[in-house]
């Protein structure tokens, strides 16, 4: 459908503003658009990118450091599969933001959708507002720190990195978990399977609230303390084999 | 995949000629990576200057003029008069004037060979066909066509064939003016469709979706309230699923318990519209409209109001 694209690219963007480049979205193709991104990236430049419009796979494997920011709402998968990415979205986000993030930040002034930090490895995710079902899913590193409250099945089958809810979480949170810590400010709906409650240590406060302060919670907005959930491990099963090492290894 | 989308103008009475033909058309072109086989709405809250319209399909191998003269005897017989007959293709949109009980005239309707009904309503009628929302309007002209409020829907098909029949939106035999569009499976519809069947209700598809307009017409019909009936099947219904179901007086969503589908909100004091996916929702909504994303095993209703009530003048 659309053609591959060359040398072309730079047409595309508009004028440059004063931070950087400006691109609207609504003029081009989801892969104009992101061709469009990478090339303005590689000039080392901001780019805003206007009139998002919830639309899907923004700014998708973007490997190099770089600064971003979206003037609206974007859809699914935004921001997935990258490295060393710096982005602010000013609006809310569909489901998967952040999917598969090995380094950088990204910053969502609204809600995320469902399963914003999706395996995410490393880098840190912050939501200003509230984040939908299954946040922080299958997690194997980084930060994922939601301001508001996060829903149904939060940190579902996560293995490593930390979740910090400021807010509650809601029904079967910690469900299925490995490895990783989930902080909770507020209720928590339910435990999943396999996950246990167990109050943060003193040592683990001080860095906790550092490390908010850091990003700018003013201290009168932090929860009084926090609460953590991790796997109770009994039915922990869990090792880095292959099926078909493990069975050579019996063997 | 499938994508719903719904919208309604809260004040409706006032405000009857409101665009949601044409917002549907542009919700659900948005939505067309979620599904292009087949996209159909049900548009609410028209005037349609007779007793009922029912959306009729023929089919090609028996002869449209054959079939359409054979509704028209299963009409009179019953004592019903058609007033028009509108032609779009395979497709009949009939006016008629009947009293009598609604089951009946659909099941003398479907007794004609090569018949199909996609709805009866008294003020709503169902509009679909394969292929993608601006397809659709090239056929059937629905952007042209205002209500109160309707609901659309894009299907990727899974658990039934490509083809007209089961396209949604589906709407709930013998009840006028009930349509329901569904994204997910359902599981334990066939156990549901037989009780159904035992009662004597009569399924047109083989459709999982089929069955919850059915449920939620009959608990309807047995003056349950919108919101209770919806409650109840988020028990009742096993599989996944969000759905949202349109009346003569106004929209109402169910969730599952395991938030698997997505769905988003975006509601004024004047409009609400609600779609899988706020890309769709953006089109009518400015960007400063804040977006409400219902959980799991979640139920939320909304009417069109009746209260301040003006004469509207009929082509």
């Amino acid at each position: 459908m659309t053609k591959r694209l060359a040398g072309n690219v730079p047409k595309a963007l508009s004028a440059p503003v004063s931070q950087g480049y400006s691109i609207d979205a609504r003029k081009l193709t989801t892969r104009l658009l992101n061709a469009s991104i990478k090339s303005g990236v590689s000039k080392g430049r901001h780019i805003t990118i206007l009139n998002p419009d919830a639309r899907h796979n923004l700014a998708v494997g973007i490997v190099k450091r770089c600064s971003l920011s979206f003037a609206g709402s974007v859809g699914y998968y935004c921001c997935a599969f990258c490295d060393g990415i710096s982005a602010t979205i000013e609006g809310n986000s569909g489901w998967g933001l952040g999917d598969n993030l090995m380094s950088g930040s990204i910053v969502i002034r609204e809600d995320a959708g469902a399963s914003v930090g999706a395996s995410m490895r490393g880098g840190q995710i912050l939501v200003w507002g509230n984040a939908g079902a299954r946040a922080g899913i299958s997690m194997k590193g980084g930060t994922l720190v939601i301001a508001g409250n996060s829903g149904f099945l939060t940190g579902f089958m996560m293995q490593r990195g930390r979740i910090i809810v400021m807010g509650g979480v809601g029904d079967a949170a910690g469900d299925s978990m490995y490895e990783g810590i989930v902080y909770v400010g507020g209720e928590i709906g339910s435990l999943g399977v396999d996950a246990k409650t167990e109050s943060a240590t003193r040592s683990e406060e001080v860095e906790l609230r550092a490390f908010l302060k850091a990003l700018k919670f003013r201290d009168d907005i932090l929860p009084r303390r926090f609460r953590k959930i991790v796997s109770a491990k009994r039915l922990y099963q869990y090792d880095s084999l292959e099926p078909l090492e493990r069975e050579r290894l019996v063997i | 995949m499938c994508g719903i989308a719904a919208i309604l103008y809260k004040t409706g009475e006032s405000t009857r000629s409101q665009a949601v033909g044409l917002q549907l058309r542009e919700m659900l072109y948005s939505m067309r990576h979620r599904g292009v086989d087949s996209t159909g709405v049900n548009i609410a809250g028209q005037h349609f200057g007779t007793d009922y319209v029912v959306r009729v399909v023929v089919s090609e191998d028996q002869g449209a003029s054959h079939v359409i003269e054979g509704v028209r005897n299963a009409v009179a017989a019953l004592g019903g008069s058609i007033v028009f007959i509108n032609d779009f293709g395979r497709f009949r949109r009939i006016g008629l004037n009947y009293s009598g009980d609604l089951g009946k005239l659909s099941d003398s309707i479907l007794s004609v060979k090569g018949a199909e009904i996609h709805s009866i309503g008294r003020s709503s009628e169902v509009i679909k066909d394969v292929g993608d929302a601006y397809e659709l309007d090239k056929k059937h002209h629905f952007s042209k066509v205002n209500g109160t409020h309707g609901l659309g829907h894009v299907r990727l098909a899974t658990e039934s064939q490509v083809d007209i029949t089961h396209s949604h939106p589906f709407w709930a035999y013998p009840f006028p003016d009930i349509t329901v569009v569904h994204n997910g499976q359902l599981t334990n519809y066939h156990k549901l469709k037989r009780e159904f069947q035992q009662r004597g209700f009569r399924f047109q598809t083989h459709n999982d979706s089929e069955v919850i307009a059915v449920y939620i017409a009959d608990k309807l019909s047995r003056r349950r309230k919108l919101g209770d009936a919806l409650e109840e099947s988020l028990d009742d219904l096993d599989g996944t699923f969000t759905y949202v179901v349109s009346t003569d007086s106004g929209i109402g969503m169910a969730k599952d318990r395991w938030s698997a589908k997505p769905f988003v909100i975006l509601e004024t004091d004047e409009i609400v519209g609600v779609a899988s996916e706020e890309v769709a929702l953006r089109r009518i909504f400015p960007d400063d409209v804040r977006r409400v994303e219902p959980q799991e095993h979640e139920v939320l209703t909304w009417n069109v109001s009746l209260a301040p009530r003006i004469k509207v003048r009929l082509n």
